[in-house]
């Protein structure tokens, strides 16, 4: 049961670290302590911590607990988690398999950086053109986009406060794009920021904490809440240090 | 011509997202799908329905029975089509409006636009919810 223990924990952990709805790793660990043989299995998680019990046959009880940080979004890794539990559930992998699946997991695969900084790209150019902006703001807005890519990967190599780390992206773009404008390239920056702040606005954690608020968790869609606020009033703050910056020069 | 600008640029807006998740294979076309279906149902409302708040409850409705659907069928987490196929729907330009009238001080259209944008998220957040609802009643195991 300590083993299978240390694999629900380890799966969990994962599942939390790849951006899932607290309430959908609660319910995969229900179901790999049904597929373990546990007589009675209690999780309880918020955004950052996991608590898991396992009762045996025996009435013996194991417990066991995470602290889990560094959580983002990496969609493949669920979608490989997903896969597992459910072979787990079906009962046609050993354990060593299993060990071997999640070391794999963990590793993982990822697109390339310069796929990466394509996308950034990508998403502010086209985001400039939908919200209303002509060919040269969105080639712009992508070329800062590009920019911001290398700034918001250099933020999470410095290890910055999240919050921080939002505040100085926003106020970065928004600084680029006004120098756009001072250049002369450009005869208005509110299509190259709404393209460059598309990128910064925190939707996924919107979605997760309406759907863990609306699926029970409370607590845990409390908190990612008030991180989205705190984003959106950080993205705000970099907009406004620019802007009069920016603002007070006469050129 | 700006619908074709806006549904072409909605979905690669989708797309580009759908790639800093990491969506892979057959799921990334269909994540970017949801991106297009997203944008069309957008305009193709907006022809008819004049509230705009309206139109982003309907919109971000059908989107997430999209996305659920697809779970389903892919059998694969809801949130890979949710997070993505949303993306075009955010409020992005309303709330940078909201943010150029706090800062230049025009305390009574910074109301107006901020209790827009709100709204906006709220008819998104009501089309979220009222889809997982349905989806957990009916109670399939998501597994």
């Amino acid at each position: 049961m300590k083993k299978s223990l240390e694999i629900i924990m380890d799966i969990g952990e994962q599942m939390m670290i790849s951006g899932a709805e607290i309430s959908r790793v609660e319910e995969s660990i229900q179901h790999l302590g049904r597929a373990f043989g546990a007589k009675r299995t209690d999780a309880f998680i918020i955004t950052s911590n996991m608590e898991v019990s396992l009762h045996d046959e025996n009435d013996a009880s194991y417990t066991q607990t995470r602290r889990v940080l560094n959580i983002g979004t990496d969609i493949e890794k669920l979608h490989r988690l997903n896969d597992l539990i459910r072979k787990i559930c079906a009962k046609n992998i050993s354990e060593e398999e299993i060990k071997a699946r999640i070391e794999e997991i963990k590793c993982g695969t990822v697109y390339s950086f310069s796929v990466i900084m394509l996308a950034y790209g990508l998403i502010s150019g086209a985001f400039a053109l939908f919200f209303g902006g002509g060919v040269i703001e969105s080639v712009c807005s992508f070329i800062i986009g590009i920019i911001l890519s290398l700034i918001v990967k250099a933020t999470e190599r410095a290890s910055l406060n999240k919050i921080f780390a939002k505040f100085f992206c926003s106020f970065a773009a928004t600084l680029l794009a006004f120098f756009c404008l001072k250049l002369g390239i450009v005869s208005s920056v509110d299509h190259i920021i709404i393209g460059n702040i598309m990128l910064l606005i925190p939707g996924v954690g919107l979605t997760v904490a309406i759907r863990d608020l609306f699926a029970g968790d409370n607590l845990s869609g409390a908190l990612r809440s008030i991180e989205v606020v705190l984003f959106a009033i950080a993205i705000a703050g970099g907009y406004f240090l620019s802007a009069g910056i920016m603002g007070g020069i006469a050129i | 011509m700006t619908m074709l600008v806006q549904i072409i640029t909605g979905t690669l807006g989708a797309l580009g997202f759908a790639l800093l998740y990491n969506i892979r294979g057959k799921r990334l076309f269909f994540a970017a799908l949801g991106g297009l279906i997203a944008t069309l149902c957008y305009c193709v409302f907006g022809l008819f329905i004049q509230s705009e708040v309206l139109n982003y409850f309907l919109c971000s409705l059908l989107v997430s029975l999209y996305a659920e659907i697809m779970a389903r069928i892919i059998k694969t987490p809801t949130t890979t089509f949710i997070i993505t196929s949303l993306i075009p729907l955010i409020p992005g330009g309303s709330l940078y409006y909201t943010m150029t009238t706090a800062f230049s001080g025009e305390i009574s259209t910074f109301i107006d636009k901020g209790i827009y944008t709100l709204s906006l998220a709220g008819a998104l957040a009501a089309g979220i919810i009222v889809v997982l609802s349905f989806a957990k009643f009916l109670g399939k195991k998501r597994i």
